[in-house]
């Protein structure tokens, strides 16, 4: 096109109409729609649109041509920016705005419409040029995001409520508890601790929070324990429980604490962070002390006095050997047998509270288990005539173990069978080889024992429901009895079904130097 | 020589031993065990372990110091659990457990003193 011209179309005659034709064509090509109305007509009719404004509005060039633009918007009138609208062709300004129209087939589309005065030399509007995008789906777009930003707002609000609820409800459990709490940073700063920890260690908080562990209340917690648990200790063994230190505290004294300590491995803001949960159990010690002396003073006590009976029954029985009154006899035998009795109750009282205190003290050698098995039932059958107590099988072996504590354990077994068998005489004792253990089986075909109570017998001075009022007893036989066996590095087992009978079972591991692992 | 600040166990013991004829001599303070059996040199002591004041494996230890009474047979008698290690770290040549049977404890008197008599 030659009439283009530093930048300026230039219209000659010789080239008038063909140059006009290919800027018809052009703003034809445009994918704006684009308009222009006549304001020195009345309404301000539309005297041209190109062929894009047909496609955008659907509707045909006929139908624009004279029309003002207002059709566009059919009933939607009341659009805020059409004062706008006007007051730029009033004052002949430039103007873009987003304004709903619709198609001629009513559908609706957003229109960014930037309007344009065309003055005269004088200075007067004559015309406007409309330029038309359909920006429906940029709009909505837009919409769509603005529509989710606020869903995101919204729900940011809510977690950041929530977080703050569980944060309070956290912080209120952990001021709560009975327990003193520190949270140490990765090089044991005290980043927190709670209301407990500045009870139970009578310090402020301000001369707390913020403080390495170590210098806090003049090092009172540079303990070489507590040192050894955080620095040895827990790196490889998380989470470290029951950890127990003993100290001399300035303010409190002498304290046995038991330490829980934590540290987060979780990938995040808090990864490395120790906690710590301190319980002062000094008293609670002291008491199980206490119990366990009085456990142990009361049956020594009770001990003495019986001795002297269980020796003045002794000298009645010789005295009375070569007597036949048998009424006598019995008589002397009967009590005799109960001061043993006794005589054992008072023995597992103590047994309890040694256990307890990890002083069970065991007197291993190797016996002949076969042999201490026959002899046990053959004295307990003495007590109890009226059962029938079989033995089968055998272990030709011996046993590394403490022959009068296993003894008692056999003993106790045989007792619970009775005990538990008021209508059915029989109890059966079997031994066996099992691998590289002897294994010893009472079984009986008494009340039983309902599953879900099977496990708990083996706890101290639990006793099955109801049992208790048909079967008096104090609950720590199998107690005593699971720990011997532990302590003896065997097991201590049940198999029950109510009404029909128990069989309780023990292994211990073989004496190894015997080789009787082919015994049998 | 018994001593044990039960009487009971005291006449008890006295009783039995003085039928299978032994001489006893009974003592239910354990302060003066050592003095006694310096001056009287019995044979063979029955020592109760948990007693008022001094206790036996205390009252042991003083015997054992002593070369005069070193190689005295000592027999222990506790119904204490702990009683035979305690009794065997203080010197005792032998333990026995309460409540105990006459005849096993006689039989023990019995090795014993012979076993010095030979």
């Amino acid at each position: 096109m030659d009439s283009l011209n530093k930048g300026e179309f230039k219209f000659s005659n010789d080239t008038y109409k063909q140059d006009f034709e290919l800027l018809t064509k052009a703003l034809d090509a445009s994918l704006s729609g684009i308009i222009i109305t006549d304001n020195q007509q009345p309404d301000n009719p539309i005297i041209y649109c190109n062929r894009a404004f047909e496609q955008i509005t659907g509707y045909k060039r006929s139908e624009i041509i004279g029309h003002n633009c207002r059709f566009l918007q059919q009933e939607d009138r009341d659009q805020p920016v059409r004062s706008k609208m006007r007051e730029a062709i009033e004052n002949g300004s430039d103007l873009v705005v987003d304004i709903r129209n619709y198609r001629k087939d009513g559908t609706l589309f957003w229109n960014e419409l930037y309007m344009s005065p065309i003055r005269d030399s004088k200075g007067r509007v004559n015309y406007f040029i409309g330029v038309q995008n359909d920006i429906t789906r940029r709009k909505k777009a837009e919409d769509e995001l603005k529509a989710n930003q606020v869903k995101m707002e919204r729900r940011i609000e809510e977690r950041t409520n929530n977080l703050r609820e569980n944060e309070e409800y956290l912080s209120s459990i952990v001021q709560t508890v009975r327990e003193s709490l520190v949270v140490l940073s990765r090089d044991l700063n005290v980043l927190s601790v709670n209301d407990h920890f500045i009870r139970t260690f009578k310090v402020s908080r301000e001369e707390t929070e913020g403080k390495k562990l170590y210098d806090l209340g003049n090092g009172q917690w540079n303990i070489p324990e507590l040192k050894k648990l955080l620095e040895q200790i827990l790196p490889t063994n998380n989470p470290v429980t029951d950890f127990e230190v003993t100290h001399d505290f300035p303010h409190i004294g002498r304290k046995l604490m038991l330490l829980n300590a934590h540290r987060i491995e979780l990938e995040g803001q808090y990864k490395d962070r120790i906690l710590i949960a301190i319980e002062d159990i000094t008293d609670r010690r002291a008491i199980e002390q206490r119990k366990d002396d009085f456990l142990s003073i009361a049956s020594h006590e009770l001990k003495t006095p019986l001795t002297t009976i269980k020796g003045y029954v002794q000298i009645i029985n010789r005295l009375t050997a070569h007597y036949s009154d048998e009424k006598l006899k019995s008589a002397v035998g009967k009590t005799s047998m109960y001061v043993e009795r006794l005589n054992n109750l008072i023995g597992e009282l103590l047994d309890v509270s040694r256990i307890q205190a990890g002083k069970i003290e065991l007197h291993k050698e190797p016996f002949d288990f076969d042999q201490m098995v026959r002899e046990a039932v053959e004295g307990f059958s003495q007590g109890s005539r009226s059962y029938q107590i079989t033995i089968s099988g055998q272990t030709n072996s011996n046993v590394n173990g403490d022959e009068s504590h296993i003894t008692q354990v056999v003993t106790n077994l045989l007792s619970n069978a009775v005990k538990y068998s008021p209508d059915h005489k029989t109890i059966h004792v079997h031994l066996s080889v099992v691998s590289d253990y002897v294994k010893l089986a009472v079984t009986d075909q008494g009340v039983g024992i309902p599953r879900d109570e099977q496990n708990k017998i083996f706890d101290r001075f639990y006793r099955v429901g109801d049992i208790q009022q048909r079967f008096p007893g104090m609950g720590i036989g199998l107690y005593i009895c699971a720990e011997i066996i532990r302590n003896h590095y065997g097991t201590l087992w049940v198999e029950s079904e109510p009404q029909k009978g128990s069989t309780f079972s023990f292994t211990l591991p073989m004496n190894k130097s015997e080789g009787g692992t082919d015994a049998r | 020589m018994i001593c044990d600040d039960d009487e009971g166990i005291l006449d008890l013991l006295e009783l039995v031993l003085r039928d299978e004829g032994y001489e006893t001599i009974p003592e239910i303070n354990s302060l003066n065990v050592a003095q006694i059996v310096d001056r009287e040199h019995p044979d063979l002591l029955l020592l109760d372990l948990w007693m008022p004041v001094l206790s036996g494996d205390q009252v042991l230890r003083t015997l054992r110091d002593n070369p005069a009474t070193r190689e005295l047979p000592v027999i222990v008698i506790s119904a204490s659990n702990d009683g035979r290690s305690i009794a065997m770290n203080a010197g005792a040549t032998d333990f026995v457990s309460k409540p105990f049977d006459l005849d096993k404890l006689v039989n023990q008197v019995k090795n014993l003193i012979n076993g010095t008599l030979d």
